[in-house]
Order: structure tokens, then sequence, then C-alpha cells
């Protein structure tokens, strides 16, 4: 049974509108300005100003003439320029955005399924009697809420390769291509596989006592538990879990932007940093926002892909 | 409550060990980077590099507080705290005032035109948003309303990035709460808003004060916009952390408590709110 007043909109709108107003709104600003090309230009202009003393007087120079100084006038113009689909073009032939889709792919692809696969098998591990359980559960929480850009730092310090503590394996973890991109899903991995852990054990702990018990009656080895239990019944959590964190990844900005500034070259050039650098450092904003929504449209398949569980989860 | 899983009996001392050993070791290796940043931040900076093992305080070298002296008594990390402890207040205060009620509707009300699971849906989605997506036009918005660098735009743009969150996630609140007190106040002639007021919010307070806790979390943390819409006056401190590399190189000892200050809230609030956490960033669909 639910209530239909009508002071349900009175409770409703002023969300729905502050979305509209903020997130809606800022999205269809964004597909307009992304048919456009936009420059930004700083207009110098030198205006000559006589020179005056504290009575307000012009000061007059040796041969008698008023003394004068120039005024440098920095005027920021910016012209846009209806191009029609040219941004969209562009996006299609730019071999940065291809550099960034491949990171970002990788980035995601070996990223999110190790994070979940870790999560999983500490979930399991954690999902028994241990000694101190619940201060190692609350040392796995940390990771998550630490500051990415903090971290993204912090993880500069310890991939440093002259006298970081990692620096006795000898291996370039920032200064060669690949190995900065392993660098950089490894710091995701150490923040994220944490969430993971903790969902799935929660998922496990909330399983009913007897359905461990019957496994173990009927003899099921701990294999068959996890493959043919386990897994099937935390099928809805692992599908919520997974979605979120490919949204998320998705994103990647602070960790690259930290750890590697995008380098060495592109190595680590995620697409956010791109379309990023491309609106907020070179000004092309028009380019940018079609970048921007080359990636919303992404994120857009996977929520769809994933509607009808949403719907059932949040029903 | 302690459950004793895929164990088969016999061996189960000898299991519990090896297992509570794997255990610590695997919360050793992810507490090792903050705990690294801690070391590094009570080290001299000659030491920086010579410290030997693990970098253990007393042991391995002569902890000092000179580096967390020097950066706490610099005017720019004061601002900076100050300046991302307003916008985090405010932009959390903001989003629970306009979506506690929304997500209200959400739990008790249906909505005709649009099934409320939709609704829903729809503000979830907001969640998943690549935020490079509105940083563009926010940016642009922002600039010819003249509110570059101010605290206003990040609050209003934390408000926006945290109010899905806050609406989906008491939902899930308000949905558990049983609807009986609310209709024996309705038979005693209480009005929906009165109800909601001072029957309902009260019995969500604990649920409603973790959700403020961990948006605040995200606020502080926010860095995207933040290096966007600020440039000098509204420094945050995950702007202040990534000003840590500068002309003279890498300060390896001021960078660890730079880090360890912009990490010290979020981190204790994840802790304050452990029993949230696996229901807040599942977004309510999993219980924890």
């Amino acid at each position: 049974m639910r209530w239909t007043s009508r002071v349900r909109f009175l409770f409703l709108m002023p969300a729905v509108i502050w979305v509209l107003a903020f997130t809606v709104f800022p999205l269809g600003y964004s597909l307009y300005i992304a048919f456009y090309k936009i420059e930004q230009k700083v207009e110098i202009t030198r205006e000559k100003v006589p020179v005056l003393d504290e009575n307000g007087e012009p000061v007059l120079s040796k041969s008698g003439k008023p003394r004068t100084r120039n005024i440098v006038h920095k005027n920021q113009v910016s012209t846009s320029e209806f191009v029609g689909w040219f941004n969209f073009k562009r996006l299609i032939n730019d071999p940065q955005v291809w550099s960034a889709v491949k990171v970002t792919a990788i980035f995601v692809g070996v990223a999110v399924p190790t994070q979940l696969a870790l999560g999983f098998l500490l979930a399991l591990l954690f999902n028994q009697h241990l000694f101190g359980r619940p201060a190692l559960r609350a040392i796995m929480i940390l990771p998550i809420f630490a500051t990415p850009i903090a971290v993204g730092y912090l993880f500069f310090t310890i991939f440093y390769e002259e006298g970081g503590p990692l620096g006795f394996l000898g291996i370039p973890f920032l200064s060669n291509p690949d190995w900065a991109l392993f660098s950089v899903i490894l710091v995701d991995v150490w923040q994220w596989t944490p969430f993971c852990f903790l969902v799935f054990l929660a998922a496990l702990q909330g399983l009913p006592d007897e359905l461990y018990e019957a496994a173990r009656l009927d003899g099921a080895s701990t294999f068959d538990m996890i493959t043919k239990v386990l897994l099937p019944l935390l099928q809805p959590t692992i599908l919520i879990v997974l979605l979120l964190r490919l949204a998320e990844a998705l994103k990647l900005f602070d960790i690259p932007f930290a750890l590697t500034g995008g380098g060495p070259g592109i190595a680590t050039q995620s697409y956010s940093f791109l379309a990023f650098r491309t609106g907020l450092r070179f000004f092309d904003l028009g380019y940018a926002s079609a970048m921007a929504y080359g990636l919303l449209i992404i994120v857009m398949i996977i929520v769809t892909l994933f509607f009808r569980r949403l719907r059932e989860t949040y029903g | 409550m302690d459950k004793v899983r895929t164990r088969k009996p016999g061996s189960s001392s000898f299991n519990e060990a090896l297992s509570s050993l794997v255990a610590i070791v695997v919360a050793l290796i992810f507490l090792f980077p903050l705990y690294w940043a801690f070391s590094t931040s009570l080290r001299n900076p000659i030491d920086t590099f010579t410290v030997a093992g693990f970098g253990i305080p007393w042991i391995d070298f002569e902890p000092t507080l000179a580096n967390w002296i020097s950066q706490l008594s610099t005017p720019e990390a004061a601002r900076a705290l100050g300046n991302s402890t307003i916008i985090a207040v405010f932009a959390s205060l903001l989003a629970l005032i306009i979506g506690t009620p929304a997500a209200y509707a959400l739990a008790r009300f249906r909505f005709r035109l649009i099934p409320n699971r939709d609704i829903t849906v729809w503000f979830l989605s907001q969640r998943v948003l690549p935020p490079v997506a509105t940083v563009i036009p926010f940016y642009l918005v922002m600039r010819s309303l003249g509110l570059l660098d101010t605290h206003l735009a990040l609050i209003l743009v934390n408000a926006t990035f945290t109010l899905p969150f806050v609406v989906v996630i008491l939902r899930q609140t308000f949905m558990d709460l049983p609807m009986e007190l609310e209709e024996s106040a309705f038979v005693d002639g209480a009005g929906y808003m009165t109800t909601f007021l001072k029957i309902v919010l009260p019995l969500a307070a604990p649920s409603i004060a973790a959700s403020g806790l961990i948006i605040f979390a995200f606020t502080w943390n926010e860095f995207l916009f933040a290096l966007t819409l600020s440039s000098k006056n509204v420094i945050t401190v995950p702007i202040h952390m990534a000003g840590g590399v500068d002309s003279r190189g890498v300060q390896f000892w001021f960078m660890a408590v730079r880090a360890m200050i912009a990490m010290i809230p979020p981190v204790l609030i994840a802790l304050i709110a452990q029993r949230y956490i696996v229901r807040g960033l599942t977004l309510g669909a999993v219980k924890g």
C-alpha cells in the first residue's frame, strides 16, 4: 500500500528540479557546444596614458612633453562557430583519443575483474572464524575512503625508483610506459578490492546457516560449494558491484593525474584525463564536449545493459 | 556474529590458524601504503631514502614532528582545511535537505505517470555519470555567473553529485521503517508533513547522519571540479595536496604529511560509519 496524496510532489519535486537544473541542463548545454568550435583568445591592446604626479599634474619629460606610459589591456575573448559534426568526426580520427580509449579499456578490463575476483576470494577467507576479524575487517575499510588524489601521490613515493620501499625490485614502475599503466591499475586494485571484499562478505554473511550445513551434509567439496552454490546465489550482488565498479573505473582521472601525470608520454592518459586536458587546459571546449559525450554514451550503454537488474534491485 | 562456513570437521583449529595468518598478511599488505605515509611523515628529510627495513619509528629512525609542524603552520594548509570543511559541510547539508524528502516520497507515495522504481533508477543513473561530461558546461556556466573560485560553486556542484546518493540510500532506509507509526499519527489527525518531520525523521536519524558523513567524505575527496572551478581563493585540501610537487622537486616528507592530512578525515568517517558502508556504497542494494 502506498499513499497518493498530492503532497508527494512537494516532497519529490525539489530534488527533480535540482537534477534537471544542475545535471540535465549542463548535459544538454554540453551537447550543444559539442557542435561548435569554441576558441579562447586573449586580445591584447595597449593604451598610452600620461604619467601623473601625486597632485594629479602630468609629469613632463626633459624635452617638455608630458611623459606617458603604456597600459596593457588583456581581454579574454571567446569566439564560437557552428561546425556541425566536425568535432565528432575529429574524435574518430584523433590518435590521442584512440590511445586514451586503449588505456582506459586496458585499465577497466584488468582492474575491475581483478578487484572482483580478489574481493570474492578475500570474502571467502574472511567468512570463517578468524583471529581478530573485526580489526582486520576495519583495516580493509581504510583504502576505500582514502582521498584518491592523496593516494596517487602516496603511491608516487612508494613506486619511487631510487630509494622507494619497492626500489629493491628494480622495476621501472613509473618510467616505463607498460609498467606505468600497471602501476595505475595496482593503485586502483589496492583502493577498490576492499570495496568488493566488504560487499561480498556482507552478502555471504547474509546467507542462511542451513545452506552451509546442508551442503556439508551432502558431502559437497569446497570448490563445488563455491561454484555451484555461493556464486549463483551471489549473482545479483556480483552484478551490482560490477556495474558500480565499471562506471567508477571509466571515470579514471585522479590517480593518473597524481601518480604519472598521464605519462610517460601519454601511456597513462585516460579518457577522462584527455577530455579534461583538451577542454580545460587547451580550452578546446567544443571538441572536449564531444569527447566527453563519447564516454557518456559508453556509460549509458552499460547502464542500459544492467537496467533490468537495476529495476529489480531498486524496485 | 561469527558463522563457521566452508570448513571441514577435524582440521578446524589448524585451518583457523592458517586462515587467520593469511588474513593478517593480507590486511597488512593493504595497510602498508597508509603506514608508509605515516612513517615518511615522521622522518627527517635527510632520512627519507636512507631508512632501512620497514621504516618503523624509533627502531629504524628517530621520529620527528618537524614536518607536521611546518606543514600545519603554513597559512595555505589552514585555508585549505577551512575551505574543504566549509564546502563539505554545506554541500552535505544541502544534499540532505533536498534529498531526504524526495527519498521519503519514493518510499511511501505512489507516482502514477512514471513508476517509483523508474524515478529511483533515474536518480541512481546520475551517480554513474562520468563527471568529465558535466565539468565543461559547469565551468562555462560558473564563469558566466562570475562564480569561478567561490565556495558557492563547489557547494552547488558537490550537492549535485551527492544528491542521487542521498535519495537512493535514504529511500531504502524509509522503506525499512514500519509504516504503522505513521498511520497511527494520521489517525491522530497529523498531516503528512508533521508526521514526516516529527516521527519519521527522528526514526531515520542514524541513517541520515551516516549518509551525511559518507557524502561529507565524498565531497572532501572530490578533485576534478575543485581543480576546474577554483584557482586561488578556494583551494581545497586535494588541490593543496596536488600543489606539493613544486619547482624544488618532490618533497616526499611534506607530501606524506599532506597525504595524511587529506586522508585522515574521510578514513575516520569510514571507521565511524562502518556499519553503513556496504549499504551506502552499493546504494542500498546490499545490506551490510
